[in-house]
Parts: C-alpha cells; structure tokens; sequence
C-alpha cells in the first residue's frame, strides 16, 4: 500500500481504479487495490460503477455493433464526469517509473475515452437524417440509461452525506440551516413524486433519468452545506 | 473655599470633556471600518483562499506576479494575510461563536492565472479575470472576463456568469443563475431559482432544475450536445428560424408546445410519457429535454 494511501482521507488514484475495474492491475497492485477497496465504500461505489459502465458498453458493441447513436449519447454524462474528475490533479510525489506508468495508461484511457466519443459521434452523424424541420410525435427518449445517471449511482452517496448532515447541523448558522432543510424539501418532493411515477410506470426512461437527476441535485445540494459549515 | 470650589469644577469639566472626547472616539471606532492594505510577490499560477463573511469580495486578476489587498475591515473584526509566493490566505476571520459578521470589504488585485478559492457567508462575490472556485452561502457571485475555470456556488444568492471560459460548473438553490458568454462545456442547476442560458454557444452542456424556469436562448452550434431537465419549472428554448439540430423533448404531465410545426404529441393517459422528436435543418446539434411536470416549449422569435 501507498504511503499516502495509509492515511483516512486518501482515496483510489483515477488509473488505479480503472485498472481495477478492468482487470488489468499487476497481481501485487490488486491485492493492495483491493484491500483499499474493501475499506473505502467511495472507492468501491466507484469501482463498481466504472466497472459496470465498462461491461455495458462492451456488451452493447458487441451484441449490437448497429448500436443507436441515442443509446451511445447516453453514456456521455458518465464519461464526461470521469474526465471532469480526472481535471483533478494529484500532488503526491510519484517517483519517475511510476510516473511513466501513470502516463502510458491514462494515454491508453483518454484514447479509449476519446475513441468511445468519437464512435458516438461517427454513429451520431452516420444515422441521422438530414431532412427539415421533421416532427416525430411520440417517440420514447433513450431506452437506455447511463451508469452515471442512474438513481442507485447517487442513493448510498446521498445516505452517506445525510448522516455528515445531520453530525454537522450544530456548526451550521440556523439561516443556512433552514435554507438547506427548505431545499432538500424541494428535492425530496420531486423525488417522492418521481418515485410514485416510476412505480407505475417502471419502463419509462425518462422518468428514471429525471429521478437520476433529483438524486444528482440532492447530492450536489448536500456536497453544498459541506463548505457551509 | 470659592477658588477651591471653582477649581473642583474645573476638574469635573476637564474629566468630562476628556470622558466626552473618548466616549466619541470608541463609538466611532465601532461604527467604522478601518483600512487595510497589504501587497506581497506572488508567483502567477499561486493559489489563493480568501475568506469575508460578510460585505463584499471583489476580485481583480491582473498581469503582474503580485497580490494587492485593498479595502475596510469592520471594527470588531479580524484580518489575516499570510503565506508565501506559492499561495496566500487571507480575509476576515470567522466568529467563534458563530455570530454573524459585521461586513468587510475586500478589493483584492492578483495574477489572472492564480487558482482562487474565495468563500463568503453573506458578501456578495464579483470578479473580473479570475479563475477557480467561488462560493457563498446567501452572497450573490458575478464574473466577468475571461478564466481557465469557474466553478461557482451559493445556496441563496444570484449567479451571473458573462465571462468567457471553457468550463463552467455553477449551481444556486432560491437564486438565479444566467450564462452570458459562449462557454465549452457547462454544468449548471438551479434548485427554484430561473436558469438563463443567455448564449448558445455552449458545446457540452446539462442544465438542470427542481421548480425553476429553465430557459435558452439562440441557435446551438453543430456539434452541441445540450440536456436539459426540469421538474416543475418550465423549459423554453428561443430559437432562432434558421436553427438547426435535433430536439428530443419529453414531458411526463406537462405540455410541449412546439412553434416550428403546428402539431401537438399525441396525449395518452397522464402517466404516459409524452415526447416529440423534432429535427430541424441540417445540424447536428442534438438537444435533449425531459420535464416532469413543466411545460416544454420550442419558440421562435
């Protein structure tokens, strides 16, 4: 295990967790991987989701190389946010073997990355007809919903930082306090009713995406009061 | 004795004016703000965490490898300024007791390539130049110029973004949030508060509401891929006539009105989704819409 790594706070590098979820870690490396994983429910919700996002696409591709471009514009939020998270830069020394490392698989990575949204593009263009103002009633949105935006992704994060909340609300002025409790009430009525929809409609994407989205909010809100505090 | 008397007097009077003079002094030292001003090198890239509770941040990137502070602190209040030329922290420091502040104003000049941190409770953040992360909880955030990134936050207050950058990620809950300038990829949510995408030169974007009115205004470009998601608040896409991509709008109990064909979705029962997939010209924009409740429209001027 990493020095840095021994600490609390410390978390999985972008290229550790990638090689994790793709099976491509040295046997020494996973088995230090691994023992993190097993101790860091972050990293492992992470893990878990690169992992499935991995197989998806993969899975897709190969049963359907004809794969809709709407269904690959899907995974785009998911992909995005890797790169987003990736413009983090980490300042723990490395030495230059590693360093070297690191550099050949995140090349490797934004290829794949760049090669994923390039298909979904060349796809995109390809199938898309170019006639004029058509109008298509009735048409589903993407049957398919990204790893990223699904409700499951953002629902353990949420708990998590429920409980941070609730440890953290003596620190919190009681306007910040009341501003936060009226906005997750915002939230959480959006997402009851969301939740009643889906239970009658369980197959509509779009109502699973918007879901996605009021969890993404009510995570985003509660990454908030974090930096209140 | 009458002299005795007249000198005891003169005492008294001497005492009171001195009492007087001083009474006057310490009640205008707590109404006031007292200057400030501090200057030191500091390398362009540094970072900087600045910290006012209440009043005002103004923030101003320049092309010099140095920090300047400016402004008034409250009375009563305690400024800080330390750090070397690789990074600088500085501003009011917070009340223990967690009392509110007595506002502070705080001009601050520095390298337009420093990565800011700058956080308040109540001020109001503007910044001209400047790149990093802004946050405040009631406070309102206005940038203007040009940056490498923004990232801006506050629960209550008002964001107003006309600065040129190629990533953006900026959310409020009960204020408004407007993008002015074309921006790369952005990521902004209101929780109740108006979205405004004021330009539609935005290449990668996801806009987002609870019960705010989400609205857009002018032709995306060709390669835009926009999502766009509300609740209960409306959505309302200006576009231009000549405007070109492919709208997937989807509404599960709102309406979609759509101004470039005079058709309607067919409405099913209320729990049906309801969507309209529309492709006008030959762009290859595509723009995604889903509201569960507010209304979807596709509007030319």
């Amino acid at each position: 295990m990493t020095d840095s790594r021994t600490r609390f706070d410390a978390h999985l590098s972008e290229e550790e967790r990638h090689g994790l979820a793709d099976d491509s870690l040295t046997p020494e490396r996973r088995a230090d991987v691994e023992r993190h994983v097993a101790d860091c429910a972050d990293c492992a919700v992470d893990v878990a989701r690169l992992h499935s996002l991995m197989t998806r696409l993969e899975t897709r591709l190969k049963q359907r190389p004809d794969t809709p471009p709407a269904e690959l514009d899907a995974l785009w939020p998911g992909i995005r946010s890797r790169i987003e998270r990736g413009k983090v830069v980490s300042l723990e020394a490395e030495s230059p073997a590693r360093r070297a490392r690191s550099r050949a698989r995140m090349a490797a990575l934004m290829a794949g990355v760049a090669a994923a949204v390039v298909l979904a593009f060349t796809l995109g263009r390809r199938s898309r007809s170019l006639v004029d103002d058509v109008v298509i009633p009735g048409i589903s949105t993407t049957p398919v919903v990204s790893i990223a935006d699904s409700s499951r992704a953002y629902q353990e994060e949420v708990q998590a930082l429920l409980e941070e909340l609730e440890l953290r609300r003596s620190m919190l002025r009681p306007a910040t306090a009341a501003t936060v409790d009226r906005d997750l009430r915002i939230i959480d009525g959006a997402i009851d009713e969301l939740t009643d929809a889906l239970a009658h409609d369980p197959n509509n994407p779009a109502l699973r995406q918007l879901l996605a989205a009021s969890y993404r909010q009510k995570r985003d809100l509660l990454k908030q009061v974090d930096n209140a505090s | 004795m009458p002299h005795d008397g007249r000198k005891t007097w003169a005492r008294l009077g001497y005492r009171h004016a001195i009492a007087f003079v001083l009474g006057v002094a310490t009640t205008g030292t707590a109404s006031a703000q007292l200057p400030v001003l501090r200057a030191r090198a500091l390398d362009a890239t540094a970072a900087v965490k600045i910290f006012n509770p209440a009043g005002s941040i103004r923030l101003v990137g320049w092309d010099r490898d140095s920090i300047v502070v400016r402004g008034r602190v409250a009375s009563g209040e305690r400024f800080f300024f330390s750090g070397s030329a690789n990074g600088v922290k500085l501003g009011i420091e917070d009340t223990a007791t967690g009392a509110d502040s007595r506002p502070s104003e705080l001009v601050i000049y520095l390298p337009r390539a420093s990565q800011i941190s700058a956080k308040s409770a109540s001020a109001n953040i503007t910044g001209t130049d400047v790149s990093g992360w802004f946050y405040s909880v009631t406070g309102s955030i206005r940038l203007a110029g040009s940056a490498t990134t923004i990232e801006a936050e506050t629960m209550d207050g008002n964001i107003d973004l006309n600065v040129g950058v190629p990533w953006v990620r900026a959310r409020t809950g009960n204020g408004s949030l407007t993008l002015r300038r074309p921006v790369a990829d952005a990521d902004l949510a209101t929780i109740a508060g108006a979205l405004n995408v004021a330009t539609a030169s935005v290449r990668r974007g996801r806009f987002s509401s609870v019960t705010g009115d989400i609205r857009m205004v002018g032709a995306p470009p060709p390669d835009a891929l926009l999502e766009l998601s509300n609740h209960d608040g409306s959505v309302d896409l200006l576009l231009p006539r000549n405007a070109a991509g492919l709208f997937d709008l989807s509404t599960v109990g709102g309406t979609i009105e759509n101004a470039f064909a005079g058709t309607r979705p067919a409405a099913r029962d209320a729990m049906q989704n309801r969507a309209l997939r529309v492709q006008l010209g030959f762009g290859g924009a595509h723009v995604t819409v889903r509201t569960f409740r507010g209304v979807i429209r596709l509007r030319s001027p």
